[in-house]
């Protein structure tokens, strides 16, 4: 029982971080129809901000040295200019491509992204200390749940409630919710599309910059494909969710995450080594049942 | 009356397909006009384009002073234009209350906003029920009055009406109708209203366009066409296009 | 003959210019350009099969490199040397553990196994709505990768497999090309991809049924996945070795740049995307490489070859979505076929970007 308790708080850390990497990926999703794959490079790139540029093996501290209150903005703020200025170069002149067209935009976009950050901090993974104090454990009756367990679930759900609120009760979140709905009618009574479209990168890139502060804490590494199975799993969160729907973005994300740690602990040793197979193995099985998702959304975005 | 909507020699293709050719129109300050159609007429595309939804290839489209071909459909909406679309597009997953919100925040001041908002609710008590119903719910009816009253919420100049009858009951119509009038007396509002067929129309249009195949066929004072011949021929592209006065080449 | 020669002009093109080309290549008698040249034909091979799904459903795919592994995989279990599938692969069936089986055999398994997987696969996947079956064949990339990359007995795990006849030069590779090239053309103008390339269209779709379309989609997914294994069972042919690493995402992004740089909606615009993509990427390997002036190296930092394809990939998109084809095919000049060209013409708007703003 304690060892099921266990599991479960790490499958809930783990699901936060792929919900809150989905979040992220859903809401660019919903109002531009775009599958961002640069996305998890945006993790990459807030990770990569935190020490100094070098192709050194050893990583030394830059902002990650800064004290929490300084440091965390200014690594929301480096990624939300990196998402911004993606939209602008490549995405904005696309922006009325279609949906593959623009899905093979962001692989360009990522790929140019992790070989930029080759170039410039080296090909090989770096360890780096950033929050030590974190993973201190606590103990709860029998149960240990590491501290960073608890910050990153509660940073989750003060993301997600920030995020709720924003869309929910201010003008520009009425907004985003309209654009995301029916863009072209949102623009007809004048919401400015580029600018809804450029605040969907921006929230994209804070949630970005959160994952990217919470699992390099939690991984204590660095390497210039850190990002990709985050956006990998993130993208199978979406769609097992429900395309469109930033609910079922979050249900996909805790699914996902619960699925793997399960498999992690469950599966006899000898296929342990196969959880991502069985993983998307069994994402493929939930699709074949459930072709919308999860979650399905309200307003259907595609036919066939 | 100086024309409020000039447009001059439009084209408008999508790929090979020609939507519109040689369309020239124009709509007087205070002026109701019809643009009747059978089914893809380009009637649709006609004001898509007005809007800036869909952009020419050809031609021009002054509003006031100002040209909007080329211009972004928010830019246009802020220069005092607004679109009721064909099929209301109304945003379902939002409140009653949000879809209205979102025609009003074109405005920096926010109480006028405010005001516009109570004085529509005034005009459509069905939707002050409603408020807070995911709009997806409202009726068909219901849905057509939210959509006019969240464009007029833009506080536009001039209002396009896409079909407003589509699929809705007689009785539904005509309250429709009756709005948009009153619209345009309390408001001062100019209204180009698209219709499937002229029945309705002519005793509320002072002016009508008939579109059939991307082209204008006629084009008349209601009053003239009251009896309806030289529309049905227009319409259905019997004999030539009816000559009368000031027929656009 | 003329009038067939006319009327098949697309292929008939294509197939003679790989020729040209690789007389070319061979006559030069360099080792290095043959070698570039049989990997380049290699590659046409999986990129012509990509298109077969890609550019017929309008459905982008990032699992073929997955299916050109297992096709790999399926021509070494064929080929490789008893001595060591005994010792290594012992999870193998003894059939193939005790025996050296031909090219040709090996070829036929590279093709078959990966069109099963497919098949399989293919089933779940196809039921999926456009931009989430995208997604989802990524899942097939990963399923491949992970259990290619650990199932030691069979695949030999990280370590990799060696002794490999190599046989594959650069004529045995245009041949496959070419008849890559022709099985791809044959698809495009059957009944079934003619209907599939209209099934893009918005108005088609919505006629045929819903259940129709997706069973055109898994044929054509099956078709491709067969050509692209096909492609790996010649790589590992070529390269006599063989692990699970280059089928990942780096091959799947060069491929899907050279159907974008080509131009997915036409077969010639696969072609040209190879042949562009790979001049432009020795060009800037070279350039990594760098040039001696006197005292001063002057070369690119490392990296730059891959963040120039993206780039150039990106530009591509931005500025000519219907890639250097344009969305045609090759004809020859002033021979235009009697009968309407094939759909190949026809741009999706799905594809192109140039979908109508709806009104």
């Amino acid at each position: 029982m304690i060892g099921f308790l266990q599991n479960l708080i790490d499958a809930v850390s783990l699901g936060s971080i792929y919900a809150l990497t989905a979040l992220g990926i859903g809401l660019l999703f919903g109002i531009l129809r775009l599958i961002n794959f640069a996305h998890g490079d945006y993790i990459t790139i807030g990770a990569y901000a935190l020490i100094v540029p070098s192709a050194d093996v050893t990583a030394r501290l830059l902002i990650g040295d800064l004290p929490l209150i300084v440091m965390t903005p200014l690594i929301c703020l480096i990624v939300v200019v990196a998402a911004l200025l993606s939209d602008v170069l490549v995405f904005r002149p696309l922006r009325r491509a279609s949906s593959p067209t623009l899905m093979i935009a962001s692989f360009a976009v990522s790929y140019i992204i992790q070989n930029g950050v080759m170039m410039l901090y080296g090909a090989r993974p770096k360890a780096v200390d950033l929050w030590s104090g974190a993973n201190t454990q606590i103990l709860i009756g029998d149960l240990r749940v590491p501290m960073l367990q608890l910050i990153i679930l509660v940073v989750t759900l003060v993301l997600m409630t920030t995020l709720t609120l924003f869309l929910r009760k201010t003008p520009y979140g009425i907004q985003m919710r309209a654009a995301a709905e029916d863009f072209r009618m949102a623009t007809y009574l004048g919401v400015r599309g580029n600018l809804v479209i450029g605040l969907a990168f921006a929230i994209s890139g804070i949630l970005a910059a959160a994952v990217s502060l919470l699992y390099t804490t939690q991984s204590g590494s660095l390497s210039h494909t850190m990002g990709l199975p985050l956006a990998l799993f993130a993208f199978v969160a979406v769609v097992v969710g429900g395309m469109g729907s930033l609910v079922g973005a979050v249900v996909g994300g805790f699914t996902i995450g619960i699925i793997v740690t399960m498999l992690q602990a469950y599966l006899p040793p000898e296929l342990r080594a196969f959880r991502d197979a069985f993983a998307f193995a069994f994402v493929i099985l939930v699709l074949l049942v459930r072709p919308a998702g999860l979650v399905p959304s309200r307003t259907s975005f595609e036919r066939v | 009356m100086g024309a409020l909507l000039t447009i001059d020699d439009v084209h408008v293709r999508y790929g090979d397909l020609v939507a519109l050719r040689d369309v020239s129109l124009t709509v007087a300050q205070g002026e109701v006009v019809c643009v009747i159609g059978p089914n893809g007429a380009g009637k649709s595309t006609l004001l898509a384009a007005v809007a800036g939804g869909v952009t020419p290839w050809r031609g021009s489209i002054r509003f006031g002073d100002t040209e909007v071909v080329g211009l972004r459909p928010e830019v246009v909406a802020r220069q005092g234009l607004s679109l009721v679309p064909e099929g209301r597009h109304i945003f379902g997953t939002l409140t009653v209350d949000e879809n209205l919100r979102i025609g009003g925040f074109i405005h920096k001041g926010r109480a006028d906003a405010k005001a516009d908002y109570e004085r529509l609710l005034e005009l459509f008590p069905r939707l002050r029920e409603r408020l807070n119903f995911p709009a997806g719910r409202l009726s068909g009816g219901e849905q057509q009055m939210l959509a006019v009253a969240r464009a007029v919420m833009t506080r536009p100049r001039l209002l396009l009406v896409d079909e407003p009858s589509l699929g809705l009951a007689p009785r539904i119509v005509d309250q429709i109708y009756e709005i948009l009038l009153d619209l345009r007396q309390r408001e001062g509002l100019t209204l180009v209203i698209n219709e499937q067929s002229s029945n309705r129309i002519l005793k509320h249009a002072d002016r009508i366009y008939v579109l059939r195949g991307g082209r204008i066929q006629l084009e008349g004072r209601a009053a003239d066409l009251a009896d309806g011949e030289a529309i049905r021929s227009a319409y259905f592209g019997f004999g030539s296009p009816a000559t009368l006065e000031g027929v656009t080449p | 003959m003329r009038d067939f020669l006319i009327r098949h002009q697309t292929p008939a093109l294509l197939v003679a210019g790989l020729v040209v080309v690789t007389v070319l290549g061979v006559l030069t008698g360099n080792e290095t350009v043959q070698v570039t040249l049989t990997e380049m034909f290699i590659r046409l091979v999986v990129v012509v099969g990509l298109w077969v799904f890609i550019g017929n459903s309008g459905i982008i795919s990032f699992g073929h490199i997955g299916f050109m592994g297992v096709g790999a995989y399926a021509a070494a279990w064929a080929s490789a040397e008893p001595g060591f599938k005994q010792i290594m692969l012992s999870g193998l069936p003894v059939f193939l553990q005790e025996n050296q089986y031909p090219f040709a055999f090996a070829i036929i398994g590279a093709t078959l196994l990966p069109a099963l997987v497919a098949l399989l696969l293919g089933i779940a996947l196809m039921r999926l709505a456009g931009t989430a079956a995208s997604i989802a064949t990524f899942a097939v990339l990963m399923i491949v990768n992970s259990v290619y990359a650990n199932w030691d007995s069979v695949t030999a795990g990280s370590s990799s497999i060696i002794g490999i006849p190599t046989v594959v030069g650069p004529w045995v590779a245009v041949g496959f090309a070419a008849g890559a090239v022709v099985t791809a053309y044959l698809f495009q103008v059957s009944r079934l991809g003619l209907m599939l390339r209209a099934s893009r269209d918005d108005e088609v779709a919505a006629r045929a049924s819903a259940v129709e379309v997706k069973r055109m989609r898994l044929v054509a997914f099956v078709l491709s996945a067969a050509i692209a294994g096909a492609g790996g069972g010649l790589y590992a042919q070529f390269l006599g070795i063989l692990t699970i690493d280059p089928f990942y995402l780096g091959l799947t992004f060069i491929t899907l740049a050279m159907l974008v740089v080509g131009g997915m909606s036409s077969l010639s615009g696969a072609v040209a995307g190879v042949f562009a993509v790979t001049i432009i990427v020795e060009l800037l390997r070279i350039a990594e490489r760098g040039v001696s002036l006197g005292a001063l190296d002057l070369g690119l930092p490392l990296g730059s070859q891959e963040i120039g394809l993206g780039v150039l990939m990106a530009l591509i998109l931005i500025f000519r979505p219907n890639g250097l084809s344009n969305g045609r095919e090759l004809v020859w000049p002033g021979a235009a076929p009697a009968a309407k060209a094939p759909a190949g013409r026809t741009l999706s708007p799905e594809l192109t970007g140039d979908a109508a703003p709806s009104p």
